[in-house]
């Protein structure tokens, strides 16, 4: 009784990544990478998060997409879109760091910079900038109430009348201190703009042990994933470990349910009927991804379909 | 900063703005651009193309943009690494009613309350006097002392959908104990359990209501056993008639010396058992003179034995007559009715197995014993300590009956949960209070959260049942949300308990 409930005919197809072009569009990615700029990372609370608009943009044009955490600065009240930082996935960590692409600054750092008298200096510049500023903003500000009077009197008054008035607000005019626009920095500004130091470090991201066989696992999946031109992000909601795009997130719906299993694990049957009846309710293809030995991986398709 | 602009004039840095674009940027829109619908699959088309590039531009604009506010619209504040709080400097905005803490005279802010704030525009943050950028919040803020990432990312998620979030602290939960001692919400609860019971019972016999006290009074028990460390015997009694035939048993046991209480004129004997010392009246000895009757003819008692009067107390004898006087001496009369039913007590009383029962519980148990006999409730299989689960001439509900009759009771989320082992892996991190309270909350009388947060990740481990008792009796009546956290995506789970329902209806 149960059984006639269960899908007549599950489809597996096998398929080899062993076609060598994709092979070839890895090796140049690879390539490319090498001499794209490195990223600047900043560790929180030991997740690599990325700040810098510019690193963002690196990061997404060599197809790593990341997940945005924090509040969006133009509507920060809602969860719809979110806004830098922006959180790397362990995977597309690790891939960064094997080319070699990742920088990292501590906070720690950054307090011995701010010491003494360099600190007392900082202060200083940073109090004239402000001073700066607002004699910039109020001559804008000046210049903004007078384009508006004019807006507003050239039909009305005659020119001595507006003559008059603008002079007096030349004479009076004062932007008040709480109406000078101030900027809330996003990204903390300092060595990841220095290209030497950059290169120093290059080589200093500290690869973080994740022993475990199944992140291992996960990586190879990603890397070949990748390689082959796909998006991925984070399969939670679905219950797998990537979703796989076949271009960007923001323009295409994920194909893929990926869940990473290597070779010699065995499946339990119950399990892959859940995460493909899962996936056929989604409308995706659950794919079982395994690093074979020779650093290929093998997929697996899993299909819903019905005995004609 | 500036300097290294200055030294370093190839890199673009464009995340820092000019004033000019400061000023600009006070009109700028708030509008979240609309995203179209996506496409399923890549086709190089120029189209499709040109879409993509549009998105991502609009994208990268949404992201690019920095947060620039009126100075005025600014609160003030400095953060203080040593004790990872953030203090206020200017008076703190509307936020204050739902956020931060006074002390010693001072407002402050807890970092992932500064950390939204500052993400919110609404604060900035100075440390050495220099504005921190929210980089550096992130950085300094969260750590595993204060709150970690994926903590703030849960705490962020929830405030900005509106709900005021407070960290939990268990140390200002009360105390099981307390809980057990002044318990106005589980309290209430159990009561209007007990009284709807109560209503729902037809026409109780007086049996009935007893079976039905007791069974509600061990509802509450369960309910409560979590409270429950102060009684180590578990209140899972028999039903009440198991126990009521387990007295009846012990006292039958001691039956052999087969005494009546029916008294012999034998004052001898009496003396004798008085001088024994038993601290038990032994009412089979002890004489009470019928003065009122009319065969009564000697005019006085006679004194009693001097063994049993202290030292040198001498009583003589009693006359009756004045005694005599003092009491009603006319004869009872009684209508037939009454006299066919005294005559009855007669009966029983020439009864030979009654005048064998030495107390009224003997005697009830052989009513019991002769009425069960009459309805079908063979003596044979209420006399041993192992008894029928039901009384068949017991009128019962349907539904009162198969619980009754169930092996296994169900069990709740709370049962057992107070003697397990607190754990360090999992630990209540919010309470989070309902938006629509935010007009009228008050930081110092929070009332009753809405929900208990616990964050976790899909990385880590599914909570076993320990974990989520022990949360469960942590939390109270409140019930326990868990916050897994997958990179950017945050899905909330919860574990109810849940009873099933029985389709019988009384």
């Amino acid at each position: 009784q149960i059984w006639t409930r269960l899908p007549p005919k599950t489809k597996f197809s096998l398929k080899h990544s062993s076609d060598s072009s994709c092979e070839n569009t890895r090796v140049t990615q690879e390539e490319d990478w090498s001499s794209s700029p490195v990223v600047g990372v900043g560790l929180c609370d030991s997740a690599p998060l990325l700040w810098r608009v510019q690193d963002l943009r690196t990061v997404r044009s060599r197809g790593l997409v990341g997940a945005l955490l924090g509040s969006l600065a133009r509507t920060p009240r809602q969860n719809g879109r979110l806004g830098r930082p922006l959180l790397l996935l362990p995977e597309e960590e690790r891939l960064l760091s094997e080319c070699h692409a990742l920088t990292c600054r501590s906070p720690g750092e950054l307090t011995s910079r701010s010491a003494g008298a360099e600190l007392t200096q900082q202060v200083e510049q940073y109090e004239e900038e402000q001073q700066r500023s607002y004699e910039e903003q109020s001559v804008l500000a000046l210049e903004d109430r007078k384009s508006a009077l004019l807006r507003a009197m050239t039909s009305s008054h005659t020119d001595e009348a507006l003559r008059g008035r603008l002079e007096a607000f030349d004479q009076d005019f004062t932007l008040p201190r709480s109406a000078l626009a101030v900027q809330l920095s996003t990204a903390r500004a300092g060595l990841t703009y220095c290209s030497e130091a950059r290169a120093f470090l290059q080589a200093n991201w500290p690869i973080r042990a994740r022993n475990d066989r199944h992140s291992d696992v996960k990586y190879q999946v990603f890397r070949d994933l990748r390689g082959r031109g796909f998006y991925l992000t984070s399969a939670g909601k679905f219950g797998g470990d990537f979703l796989v795009y076949p271009g960007d997130p923001l323009r295409f719906h994920a194909h893929f349910i990926a869940i990473c299993q290597s070779l010699d694990q065995p499946v339990c049957l119950l399990d892959v009927l859940t995460v493909a009846r899962l996936g056929s309710n989604v409308k995706k293809t659950v794919l079982l991804c395994s690093p074979g030995t020779d650093g290929e991986v093998v997929y697996t398709s899993l299909q819903w379909s019905g005995m004609v | 900063m500036a300097d290294q602009k200055k030294t370093d004039p190839d890199v673009k840095f464009c995340e820092i703005l000019s004033p000019s674009e400061l000023f600009a940027a006070r009109s700028r829109s708030h509008k979240i651009p609309v995203r179209g619908q996506k496409d399923f699959f890549p086709s190089d088309s120029d189209e499709q193309r040109q879409r993509l590039e549009q998105s991502l531009n609009e994208h990268w604009s949404l992201i690019s943009e920095e947060r620039v506010e009126r100075l005025g619209n600014l609160v003030k504040a400095t953060w203080i690494p040593s004790e990872e709080i953030v203090e206020l400097q200017s008076p703190a905005g509307k936020f204050w009613q739902t956020m931060g803490f006074s002390a010693r005279g001072k407002q402050y802010l807890l970092p992932e309350e500064a950390l939204y704030l500052m993400e919110c525009g609404n604060l900035q943050v100075f440390y050495k006097d220099l504005p921190l950028p929210i980089q550096d919040g992130y950085e300094r803020f969260l750590t595993s002392n204060t709150i970690g990432l994926q903590q703030y990312q849960v705490f962020g998620h929830l405030k900005r959908l509106g709900y005021v979030v407070h960290r939990f602290d268990p140390s200002s939960e009360p105390s099981p104990y307390s809980r057990q001692l002044n318990l106005p919400q589980s309290r209430d609860r159990a009561g209007r359990q007990l009284k709807r019971k109560r209503s729902t019972s037809p026409s109780p016999s007086s049996s009935y209501i007893k079976a039905k006290e007791s069974t509600t009074d061990r509802m509450e028990e369960e309910s409560h056993e979590g409270e429950d460390r102060k009684h180590p015997e578990p209140h899972l009694t028999a039903s009440p008639e198991a126990s009521e035939v387990q007295t009846a048993t012990t006292s039958s046991a001691d039956e052999d010396g087969g005494r009546t209480w029916w008294m012999t004129d034998d004052l001898g004997e009496s003396s004798q058992s008085l001088t024994s010392g038993s601290s038990c009246w032994d009412f089979s000895s002890i004489h009470f003179p019928d003065l009122g009757s009319s065969e009564c003819h000697s005019s006085c008692l006679a004194c009693p034995d001097p063994s049993l009067l202290p030292g040198a107390l001498g009583v003589g004898v009693c006359d009756l007559a004045p005694w005599r006087q003092r009491i009603n001496l006319r004869k009872v009369k009684m209508s037939p009715k009454e006299h066919k039913r005294d005559e009855d007590n007669w009966n029983i009383n020439k009864d030979k197995e009654v005048r064998q029962c030495r107390n009224w519980a003997e005697y009830q148990q052989l009513m019991a014993r002769r009425q069960g006999r009459r309805k079908g409730r063979p003596a044979h299989l209420w006399n041993r300590e192992v008894t029928p689960l039901h009384d068949p001439t017991q009128p019962v509900p349907t539904g009162e009956l198969l619980d009754k009759i169930s092996v296994i009771k169900s069990s709740n989320l709370l049962e057992g949960a107070s003697r397990l082992e607190g754990s360090d892996d999992w630990r209540i991190c919010f309470n989070v209070y309902q938006p629509d309270t935010v007009a009228d909350f008050k930081k110092s009388n929070p009332g009753k959260p809405y929900s208990r947060m616990c964050v976790c990740s899909f990385e880590g481990p599914v909570p076993d049942l320990r974990v989520i008792k022990l949360l469960a009796f942590q939390s109270g009546d409140i019930p326990v949300v868990f916050a897994v956290v997958d990179h950017g995506d945050i899905s909330f789970y919860t574990f109810k308990d849940f009873q099933l329902p029985t389709d019988v209806y009384p």
